[in-house]
């Protein structure tokens, strides 16, 4: 048996979910588990480090069948087959025929056609056909997104999603044809460093995959896209889907030349959207919304790796750019698993209290012990703090940024970058502490926060999984080393053991350390705590008796020093009435942080578009006479045209 | 058995030596004050005392009150081991070990964040909001003096990069170093200790409900910060690395102190900064530690 008998199965398990996924929701969850494992066998293997290739003669649009599957895709293919399958068991209860008779099935069906249309994306090795699987992986997202298609808003954000989305997929249909041009006509794909004709191509990549990767200022389709998608299409789309931009651009920068100034652009990109990503993040009110501006964050976290690691490829391959990719390709990984539990647990709130405003929320964690507790771990791991998996990523990153700055080289005043990234982490760690605590501690501010439900075991399963992988990563990152130092070399071919650069088993150790600690001091206090008299009480609100739930800090006021400083940058829409006069009437406040480049910039320039458009409309009215003027007027001038011309 | 005997040697320093500052503190802000002030020992009392006492909990709080405290503690007194203690050495060093420490007052932060929270009290979240608001600044201030002693040692461990002498750069890092360690570790001009004014502080506001062992633990936490915080500084201008151990130990020594001294008069006779301009000052050491990081560059050439 090999990867590709592995890889049939599993797409053929995955077409007959397709089938199934109408009818018979139990026989779906299978097929789609069962295909998620297969495919994870082979991803697997050849993370091992034995790449497979196949070849037919069949023809398709004209072009050979061809698949692949090196160490870089079965990376990232690893994670679309554990997130697809933790997501379709989430499903199962979340979005379940009980609750959506109309949508269930064609999420199911949608999801499998998904699942099926991002591998193909991630193996197909001709120009061609990554088109056709991209495209169709575009619009199944789509259909996804828009599953709850009653909410106008969720209309609304599917629309935006699909416009961008083909915007980027344009700039695609010219890298590859060009591509194809270069190349005699041939639309194989593979390693072609050497030719160094192609390297401004690649600019048209940069911006294909990023629209889909979403980082700054491309990122305008994702906030509102992954917060109106039902949770568990969030989780993937945040988690996997997005990163098929970063494929796309870590494949394309192995394969193709880069230009020179590219590493730069990257990096700086990387470096904004890590900081205004996570900015925005914080001041959002709507922990869905908040969770995906994290997003943009994330992949800015990424894109830096990539950056330091293209500059480190055109400065005799140092060994500090192999040490930031291997950090942003660990980043992907871990992204993908607590940004998909962080959704999942979200998804859990909504389910229980029908609202995606944290101030409307609260006290949560006595109702929802299991989604809170889980949360919370998410919310580490994504701030990037020990002993979880987000900081052993970021960890690589950063020591792949200091190394530049230690070694006496011009280019080390890149690593500016690096105090960027402390101050986003800062930023993190600021946002999920509100997070966690508007959502979850203090009393419940309204009633149906206070009789929420905890969600089933189908929906706590994958969230339950998620969190161990959190943790593994984190406590033994030093078992992933080996199958990561597979992945940079096959990025850039080099010998280096990641390993050997980066002391990775030490630090596993002292994260396992800590945990430790940490264990065995809780138990301690615990038992101190317990062992005199504990009493219970009213919470001290400064001698005043009889707070109420309305009286605690709301998630505006929680972000709202931050939020003054950065004022001039948000540009958020305010609406002010100050009370007055002696018998004060009515007095209002409003405050709205709206995506500042959706709204300021991609916005009035579609309404001047709009605008421009409706002028020409004007000749279009509906009344007859004018329209066979219009062919008359049309067959003169075309007449005139000929006279000119001289009939030849 | 070195590495154990190292160990409990390491944490003994670090347990024990801690409460000392704040003790110290007072001392001087008495004697500016001339009062005569709670005697040097008086936090250990307190601790002491605290220890044994039973706790009142909030109605709406979760086990995570208590958990918090001692996630924080923990992850502060682990970060206090990361830390070198000049011809001392350190008990783990690696590369990228000055990174650990950073995101472990972060996680202490965090759940300190989480316990405060608990509560549901709003003086409680008005502190924890300032708290993570100026973190990000005092975080962004140290990263930066780290990447200009990194730059300048040519290393990535602590233990190599508080060594030598921080070279050209080294008054505006102690400058900025020095008003992070007040805003860290909720000093004036930032945060008064000793107010009981719960709308105008910080950290201790976030331990208003706070009681018997927890409270304990948090003190004890917050002592063991301001070590951390004054060690950082007087190794990153002493070269302790180039001095024979004894006189190292001696400099170290004395410098703890003068550092500590220098937050009592600084606690003395300075008033507290008003909220809106706490920010500007942050920047400051920002910018301080941003200006050393560029001497170090052109120095280097």
């Amino acid at each position: 048996m090999t990867q590709g008998e592995l890889l049939l199965f599993a797409s053929a398990v995955l077409f007959g979910s397709v089938v199934a996924g109408f009818r018979w929701p139990r026989a779906w969850l299978m097929f789609v588990v069962c295909g998620a494992i297969t495919a994870m066998a082979a991803a697997m293997w050849t993370l091992q480090g034995s790449s497979w290739e196949w070849q037919s003669t069949f023809m398709l649009g004209g072009q050979p069948l061809h698949f692949r599957l090196d160490s870089v895709s079965a990376w990232f293919l690893m994670l679309v087959a554990v997130m697809g399958g933790a997501g379709a068991i989430y499903s199962h209860e979340y979005w379940s025929d009980d609750h959506y008779p109309d949508s269930a099935p064609k999420g199911r069906v949608w999801w499998s056609l998904f699942l099926t249309c991002m591998g193909l994306v991630l193996t197909v090795s001709n120009g061609l056909h990554f088109l056709i699987t991209w495209e169709l992986f575009a619009v199944c997202g789509y259909f996804l997104i828009t599953l709850d298609r009653q909410r106008g808003e969720t209309r609304a954000a599917g629309w935006l999603y699909l416009a961008a989305s083909h915007a980027g997929t344009m700039c695609l249909f010219a890298f590859f044809a060009l591509l194809a041009s270069h190349n005699n006509g041939s639309w194989e794909l593979g390693p072609m460093r050497e030719r160094t004709g192609l390297a401004p191509l690649f600019w048209l990549a940069l911006f294909g995959f990023g629209v889909k990767a979403g980082f700054f200022p491309l990122h305008i389709w994702l906030p509102s896209a992954h917060a109106n998608a039902p949770s568990h299409v969030s989780a993937i789309m945040s988690g996997v889907a997005i990163k098929m931009g970063i494929y796309g651009i870590v494949r394309f920068s192995g394969w193709l030349p880069v230009p020179t100034a590219a590493p730069w652009v990257i990096m700086g990109l990387g470096t904004v959207s890590a900081l205004f990503g996570i900015a925005f993040a914080f001041v959002q009110n709507d922990f869905k919304r908040l969770l995906a501006y994290c997003s943009v964050e994330n992949i800015g976290i990424i894109m830096i790796g990539i950056g330091v690691a293209l500059l480190a490829a055109t400065h005799g391959d140092a060994a500090w750019g192999r040490l930031a990719l291997a950090g942003a390709l660990l980043h992907v990984w871990n992204h993908g698993a607590f940004k998909s539990l962080l959704f999942f647990c979200a998804g859990s709130v909504l389910h229980a209290t029908h609202t995606r405003e944290m101030s409307r929320l609260g006290g949560l964690l006595r109702t929802m012990p299991w989604t809170a507790g889980l949360f919370a771990l998410g919310s580490l791991a994504v701030a990037g703090l020990p002993p979880l998996n987000g900081f052993v990523s970021e960890w690589l990153i950063y020591l792949g940024l200091f190394d530049a700055a230690a070694g006496r080289e011009p280019i080390a005043w890149f690593s500016i970058p690096a105090i960027i990234l402390a101050m986003s982490g800062a930023i993190a760690v600021a946002s999920f502490a509100k997070a966690v605590a508007i959502t979850f501690l203090g009393r419940p501010r309204t009633s149906t926060a206070a009789h929420s439900v905890e969600c089933g075991i189908w929906m706590r399963g994958p969230m339950l999984a998620l969190a161990c992988i959190c943790l593994a990563i984190g406590l033994a990152p030093n078992l992933f080393c080996p199958i990561m130092s597979e992945v940079v070399a096959e990025w850039r071919p080099g010998q280096e053991d990641i390993q050997a650069l980066a002391p990775i088993a030490t630090l596993g150790a002292a994260q396992m350390t800590l945990a430790l600690l940490i264990l065995a001091a809780t138990a301690l206090l615990w038992r101190q705590t317990c062992r005199k008299d504990l009493r219970h009480g009213r919470t001290w609100d400064c001698g005043y008796a009889l707070p109420t739930a309305r009286m605690q800090y709301t998630s505006a006021s929680f972000s709202g020093i931050a939020a003054n400083w950065l004022r001039r940058l948000f540009l958020p829409e305010r609406k002010l009435r100050r009370p007055r006069s002696i018998f004060p009437t009515e007095a209002v406040y409003m405050e709205h942080f709206q995506d500042a480049v959706l709204e300021r910039l991609i916005s009035p320039a579609a309404a001047a578009v709009q605008q421009l458009y409706s002028a020409a409309r004007r000749l279009q009215h509906g009344r007859l006479q004018f329209y066979i003027l219009y062919v008359l007027a049309g067959v003169a001038g075309l007449g005139i045209l000929v006279m000119i011309g001289g009939g030849q | 058995m070195m590495i154990i005997a190292n160990l409990i040697l390491r944490l003994t320093f670090w347990l024990l030596l801690a409460p000392l500052l704040p003790g110290v503190i007072n001392k001087v802000k008495a004697w500016v004050a001339g009062r005569r002030g709670p005697p040097v020992l008086q936090l250990y009392y307190d601790l002491a005392k605290l220890w044994r006492k039973g706790v009142v909990m909030s109605d709406l709080a979760s086990p995570g009150f208590i958990i918090g405290p001692a996630v924080a503690w923990v992850a502060l007194l682990s970060s206090a081991l990361l830390m070198p203690l000049g011809p001392a050495g350190s008990v783990l060093s690696f590369r990228g070990d000055v990174l650990l420490l950073i995101y472990l007052l972060a996680l202490a932060r965090f759940s300190l964040a989480w316990a405060a929270m608990e509560t549901g009290s709003a003086f409680e979240g008005m502190g924890t909001a300032r708290e993570v608001s100026y973190a990000v600044l005092g975080e962004t201030a140290i990263i930066t003096a780290v990447l200009a002693l990194i730059v300048h040692s040519g290393s990535v461990s602590l233990i190599t990069i508080l060594s030598p002498a921080a070279g050209a750069g080294v008054a505006l890092l102690a400058a900025g170093l020095f008003i992070v360690l007040l805003a860290e570790n909720c000093r004036v001009p930032f945060d008064d200790p000793s107010t009981h004014l719960e709308l105008t502080m910080v950290h201790e506001v976030m331990i208003l409900d706070h009681s018997g062992p927890p409270l304990a633990v948090i003190l004890h936490g917050a002592s063991i910060k301001l070590l951390l915080f004054t060690m950082l500084l007087v190794q990153v201008v002493l070269p302790v690395g180039e001095m024979s151990p004894f006189i190292a130990t001696g400099a170290l020594a004395a410098g703890v102190v003068l550092v500590t001294v220098g937050v009592g008069l600084v606690e003395s006779l300075l008033a507290r900064l008003a909220f809106r301009r706490v920010p500007l000052l942050l920047t400051v050491a920002f910018l301080l530690c941003l200006f050393a990081l560029l001497v170090v560059w052109k120095g280097r050439g």
